[in-house]
């Protein structure tokens, strides 16, 4: 069996240009959600996509949860061995079924969570559920195969190193925290790395600390029901059992000034990023969408700093950046691409003198307006396929663990006004909590 | 180089690309229930149409037209005013066409379409749009390209030896020495000469009005006419041989390898549908199950995936799925291995490698060579055939999830003389038989002739070119702790890949720093060592 020849997407978003604003939910499809006895919340978006489905099951387990030192990247590592095989699926078996799916296949990790997702024919949803079930439930590698499994991660790192911005995003971690496990990547320190095939009980112990329901949630979205899909996930998830353990991460103290973190490199362009100590995500408290209005406001391609500094002065190449949203509070990272090394104290400035205006000067109303609007079509404009829908729901789902923070976020967008915009930039944008990062030929930059 | 440029001017009258580029064809694709609208403007021109010395003009007209601005309006009058409506538009150039994608909510269509027509119609080519598009365009191929990903590096490195001395060797963003050459005048000249009302074909979806796209056809009659003088697409020249060469630069972790030799088919033969199977089987883009991922990801940990290709895919790392907008009639058989640890990062890991002399690019070559040749010799068998023809059946539909990529896809059909690939693709496969792709495979595969690219450390590239001129052993260096959990039937294989033979003809070994500065390989102060 195949997917059905029109797979034609299709959405019924519609905002009128006068009620951008309104209350309405921004995904114009209801979430189904079916909490089932073990913890493990469902979550079912019926979508016109004839013959398609997205399948996903998030995680709320990442490299926040690497509390123990030397190791880091163990969440990605894991993620890796979840290919590796169960006693019902061995590995060859395992990828001959989902090869028999057709499905588009794979997964990923991050800060706060592990993504794993299908997207394929939905009258294979079944079988994805019995392979995602089994797997989740029963995974079982060899010694043998986690110490092989530790040499891909290696290759995933060295592709990686060769992206300056990637080493440097590395070392802004290091220097921004101190205490939180945020001062590592996803990918880990490299000595961790390396010291992964060493790790076996370890891999085990994870294994039962995160791979749990009340760590998970399963979302599918597409050509489904949610009878169908919490029938499914009964028959196949019910006997998960729920485990005890919960991380504790320490707490970032506070910062009290900046700091500089710096790397030298020839033949690249220099590279300016301001690194603010941001919130934690919330779809309660106004800061982080003020946050995201005003980073639109200050620091997008319509906004009069990328103008002056990339249209007119043609000092930049690039001028961007916001916060980006995680569990625990992280950075606010604004970013400029230059042509000059000599530039960087200069674009420094007007990156500043923008965030020190913003403090107290009232947004007009009509680009605040704007700038929600633009937000809400943003995101309209996106969901034309159950993938695109689903990668949505999972990242409101492991922020707060209800996929419904989607639609609250956006409602609080309508709530921001001139006065949070100001509220926030004199409450983030401060130089006791700043990191400032470059990437210049030179062995140092004395930015001040 | 340039003697068969000049030769492919004077005879691009005969030429018959600009018959097949149906001027102004429009494709159509409504969705009343969708909430946006894409428009693709595909004209047939792309990096072939550079002229010699100015490596890069094409996709930098294309560039310069979309960030800059329209007759009546500057590029921040447009950012201003399509700001709230989240509207985007980008244009692009490949090898043989350059695209604007223009994507609107349906609900300012009316409102965004003056844009569309006025960059395309009026663009303003101000001085000022020019020179910073141009800056970009230069810091892209003096720096990004040798400093941002070592794999992308080699891939468009291997497109360079492959075409070498035809007008597919450059890179689509040109040369350094080309795109430094390019006036704002060049660029006018050459808008109005390759971005004509004859080479264009549009593509509207969405939610659209009746009427629409014929009021966009009538438009764009204003272009100017003409039909532009596309040349003929160059062809790789088959190699004589195993060639390799290696590009040194400073601090790479690992070695990253791109290999292929010239195809002669494309979408437009049905034969493609059979070889798309047997490049599944052996090297399908990012997925698992394909044998060489098997073998050197998955038994022995040696990179992070490895993949093989009977077309361009752009984007490699980072689209999971086949991308749109890159037809190309002049084809090649590539294989990616994802980088490898080099002698230098093993030693500094694993004490009992200390001795080591190269790290593991020269064993994962052979063991992708001896997969292929067991390939073209064996067959694949009745069970593997089944299994991958109803693996791309299904899969092959994923292509076209979204709004753009299935105006995209329908786009891309056009130019290879098909009406809907994905559509005909399946119809191609539902008859294949397992005879049809072992006969493709022994048709259009083989390793003997191949052109090598390792983008790796300095202090890797001589052990490994006299290695491979030397067609000595490469044994794998594992670690001790890992091989000691290894299973014989593993190592023992690894005894016959290390001595395999894959004799190498001629190794270069290149400075980075001398790559993609001019067209051709005719700066020889780059080849730091020539091995022969």
């Amino acid at each position: 069996m195949f997917l059905l020849a029109c797979i034609f997407a299709s959405s019924a978003i519609c905002f009128g240009h006068s009620d951008a604003e309104s209350a309405e939910k921004i995904l114009p499809y209801p979430i189904h959600q079916k909490k089932m006895a073990n913890g493990l919340n469902v979550v079912t978006v019926p979508f016109d996509s004839p013959g398609l489905a997205a399948f996903y099951i998030v995680v709320r387990a990442g490299s926040r949860d690497e509390i123990e030192p030397g190791k880091s990247g163990f969440a990605h590592f894991f993620e890796h061995m979840m290919f590796r095989g169960t006693e019902k699926y061995p590995n060859d078996k395992y990828s001959e079924i989902l090869k028999s799916t057709g499905a588009s296949a794979n997964a990923n990790t991050s800060l706060d969570r592990t993504l794993y997702h299908m997207t394929g024919s939905s009258d294979k949803l079944e079988i994805m559920f019995d392979l995602e079930s089994d797997r989740f439930m029963n995974l079982k590698y060899s010694v043998q195969d986690f110490k092989t499994e530790a040499g891909a991660v290696k290759g995933e790192y060295t592709k990686n190193s060769a992206n300056p911005y990637t080493v440097l995003y590395e070392k802004v971690l290091e220097t921004a925290f101190d205490k939180h496990t945020y001062k590592h990547t996803t990918m880990g320190f490299f000595e961790d790395i390396v010291d992964m095939p060493n790790q076996y009980d370890y891999s085990i112990e994870f294994f039962k600390r995160f791979y749990r329901p009340e760590y998970s949630t399963v979302i599918v979205v597409g050509d489904v029901t949610p009878e169908q899909v919490n029938a499914l996930s009964e028959k196949y998830f019910s006997k998960w059992e729920p485990g005890t353990y919960k991380t504790v991460v320490e707490a970032e103290p506070e910062q009290k000034g900046t700091r500089y973190t710096h790397l030298k490199r020839q033949g690249f362009p220099p590279y300016l990023q301001l690194n603010y100590k941001g919130p934690a995500f919330s779809d309660k408290e106004i800061d982080m969408p003020a946050l995201d209005v005003l980073n639109s406001i200050l620091f997008s391609e319509k906004s009069d700093l990328y103008k002056k500094l990339v249209l007119n002065e043609q000092k930049c190449r690039f001028v961007g950046g916001g916060a980006q949203d995680s569990r625990d509070p992280f950075l606010i990272m604004l970013r400029s691409s230059l042509k000059k090394t000599d530039d960087l104290q200069y674009v420094k400035d007007e990156m500043v003198a923008a965030l020190e205006k913003a403090k107290t000067t009232p947004v007009d109303p009509q680009v605040l307006k704007d700038t929600k609007m633009h937000l809400k079509y943003s995101f309209a404009m996106h969901i034309d396929n159950p993938t695109a829908i689903a990668e949505s729901l999972s990242a409101y789902t492991w922020l707060t663990g209800d996929p419904e923070s989607l639609n609250r976020l956006y409602a609080m967008y309508d709530k921001v006004t001139a006065e949070d915009l100001m509220m926030v930039a004199k409450k983030y944008f401060v130089p006791e909590k700043l990191t400032i990062a470059t990437i210049s030929p030179n062995d140092s930059e004395s930015i001040k | 180089m340039k003697s068969s440029y000049i030769k492919s001017i004077m005879i691009l009258a005969l030429v018959a690309f600009c018959d097949k580029a149906l001027a102004q064809e429009i494709v159509e694709l409504p969705l009343s229930k969708s909430n946006k609208v894409v428009i693709e403007l595909m004209f047939r021109n792309g990096s072939i149409c550079d002229p010699q010395g100015k490596e890069g003009l094409t996709a930098l007209t294309a560039s310069v037209v979309a960030q800059g601005g329209t007759g009546t309006m500057s590029a921040s009058d447009i950012k201003d005013k399509i700001y709230p409506w989240a509207a985007d538009y980008h244009g692009s150039s490949d090898k043989e066409v350059s695209i604007f994608t223009f994507e609107v909510p349906a609900d300012f269509l009316q409102d965004f379409y003056p844009i569309v027509s006025g960059l395309i119609l009026n663009p303003s080519f101000k001085e000022e749009d020019f020179s910073r598009v141009k800056s970009n365009h230069q810091n892209y191929v003096d720096q990004l390209i040798r400093q941002s990903s070592d794999e992308e590096y080699g891939k468009k490195f291997l497109e360079d030896m492959l075409f070498r001395g035809t007008n597919y060797q450059h890179m689509v963003s040109g040369t350094s020495e080309g795109v430094r050459s390019i006036t704002l005048e060049d660029v006018k000249k050459h808008y109005s000469t390759f971005f004509t009302r004859n080479n264009l074909s549009i593509g509207i979806a969405g939610k659209y009005p009746e009427g629409f796209a014929q009021k966009m056809k009538a438009d764009f009659q204003k272009l100017p006419a003409g039909t532009p003088p596309v040349p003929a697409p160059g062809k790789a020249k088959m190699p004589e041989g195993i060639n390799v060469e290696i590009v040194a630069k400073e601090n790479a972790l690992g070695s990253a390898i791109s290999a292929g030799f010239p195809l002669s088919i494309t979408r437009s033969n049905d034969e493609f549908a059979a070889l798309m199977v047997a490049n599944s089987w052996l090297g399908e883009h990012r997925k698992s199950y394909s044998r060489l991922y098997q073998k050197i990801r998955e038994a022995r940990s040696m990179n992070y995936g490895d993949y093989t290709y009977i077309e361009w895919y752009d984007n490699g790392g980072s689209n999971m799925l086949p991308p749109y907008g890159t037809p190309r009639s002049s084809n090649y058989f590539s294989i990616w291995i994802r980088p490898v640890q080099t002698a230098k990062g093993l030693k500094d890991q694993y004490e009992e490698l200390k001795h080591i002399n190269i790290g593991h690019a020269h064993f994962a070559l052979r063991m992708t060579l001896k997969e292929m040749d067991e390939l073209i010799k064996n067959g694949m068998n009745q069970d593997e055939f089944e299994k991958t023809r109803e693996f791309l059946r299904s899969y092959s539909k994923l292509y076209i999830q979204s709004l753009d990529k299935q105006l995209g896809f329908l786009m891309d059909s056009r130019f290879y003389g098909r009406k809907d690939w994905i559509k005909e693709l399946d119809a191609l496969l539902a008859k294949l038989t397992l005879n049809d792709v072992n006969t493709a495979i022994r048709k259009h595969w083989q390793t003997k002739n191949l052109n090598v690219v390792i983008i790796t450390d300095k202090s890797e590239a001589e052990p490994l070119a006299q290695s491979l001129k030397n067609n000595s052993p490469s044994p794998m260096s594992y670690s001790n702790d890992l091989k000691s959990t290894l299973p014989a039937e593993i190592l023992n294989e690894d005894k016959l890949v290390e001595s395999y033979p894959m004799p190498v003809k001629q190794v270069n070994i290149i400075d980075s720093e001398s790559t993609f500065r001019k067209s051709g390989m005719s700066d020889s102060k780059g080849v730091l060592k020539i091995q022969k």
